[in-house]
């Protein structure tokens, strides 16, 4: 078996953080891992009954697109103004409270964006177990994704409002920011995903 | 790793990183209301998706900044690990969806 360079041995014999980062943000990211992979089994999921399905239904037909693609620039939109929180902190700036409250505003209006097509779709007759348009997993896997992920929009809303309102009172540190900001930078990142592969495709 | 940068060359960077991405959203939404083939329509539309999810991961996370065994652990732990659970299962969808259904 070959020996380990030098190098890799001082970095994970112990007393060193080997990814030289401190303890909260590698935790920050494994719970994003974690959390990305429970994505990816949705997905997975989605993908499996999607080839495998004779009647999957048009999605141009059911969705209103233009919607669609403005709640991905508001996301987007919330996920600039995030990083600019993240940097507004790393300098200490005033500026951080207003990037986070956009941020927030952001994803309030993702949520109320996300009501209104669950509430449009529900009126047309989608359901857990059945829709109008084809497969019932359709109906399923939207309710199921478009849940979780607003879930955590939702989530990341109230861990925004809170670090406005540690940061407001001088309770945190830009480490904070860069955390939450991490969290909602990863909500981005997966509606990135589920916008291409269950909208789009 | 966030305050590495200047501020002014961090504004630049976010800025430009939203702009690619609105753009990269504008052109996936007209190729899908566009009439092209379905293989070209995935090969714009998937490779749209991974560059957006680079740009956000490595400007907006600053995975790029970061050190190499944290950016090893999340590209291998999501986007690796991810990929392989769809291959993996794809074949098998491809393979029931042609089988005679049991009567």
């Amino acid at each position: 078996m070959a020996e380990a360079a030098p190098q890799v041995l001082e970095r994970w014999s112990g007393g060193v953080c080997p990814f030289e980062a401190g303890w909260r943000k590698v935790m920050m990211w494994t719970f994003i891992i974690t959390d990305g992979l429970l994505f990816a089994g949705f997905l997975g999921g989605y993908g499996y009954a999607r080839i495998m399905s004779r009647q999957w239904p048009d999605q141009a037909t059911v969705f209103d697109l233009r919607l669609i693609a403005l709640m991905t620039f508001i996301l987007i939109s919330s996920s600039a103004t995030m990083a600019s929180a993240v940097g507004a902190a790393a300098d200490a700036g005033r500026s951080v409270l207003r990037w986070l409250l956009l941020t927030a505003l952001g994803g309030l209006l993702f949520l109320g964006m996300q009501a209104y097509e669950w509430t449009h779709l529900i009126e047309a007759g989608a359901r857990l177990d059945g829709n109008p348009w084809g497969d019932p997993l359709f109906a399923s896997y939207f309710f199921l994704m478009t849940g979780f992920h607003g879930t955590h929009v939702a989530l990341g809303v109230v861990l925004l409002t809170t670090v406005a309102v540690r940061w407001a009172k001088k309770l945190t540190s830009h480490e904070g920011v860069e955390l939450v900001g991490l969290y909602w930078h990863f909500v981005d990142l997966v509606w990135v995903f589920i916008f291409t592969l269950f909208y789009l495709v | 790793m966030v305050a590495k940068l200047g501020s002014g060359t961090r504004s630049k960077l976010y800025r430009t990183t939203w702009l690619a991405l609105l753009a990269l959203t504008v052109v996936m939404v007209l190729v899908d209301s566009s009439p092209i083939p379905r293989g070209a329509f995935l090969a714009v539309l998937l490779p749209a998706m991974l560059v957006k999810a680079s740009l956000i991961g490595a400007n907006f996370m600053h995975l790029r900044s970061e050190r190499l065994p944290l950016t090893v652990m999340v590209i291998v732990g999501l986007l690796v690990t991810g990929t392989l659970l769809f291959v993996l299962i794809a074949p098998d969808a491809v393979r029931i969806r042609t089988m005679t259904p049991y009567r």
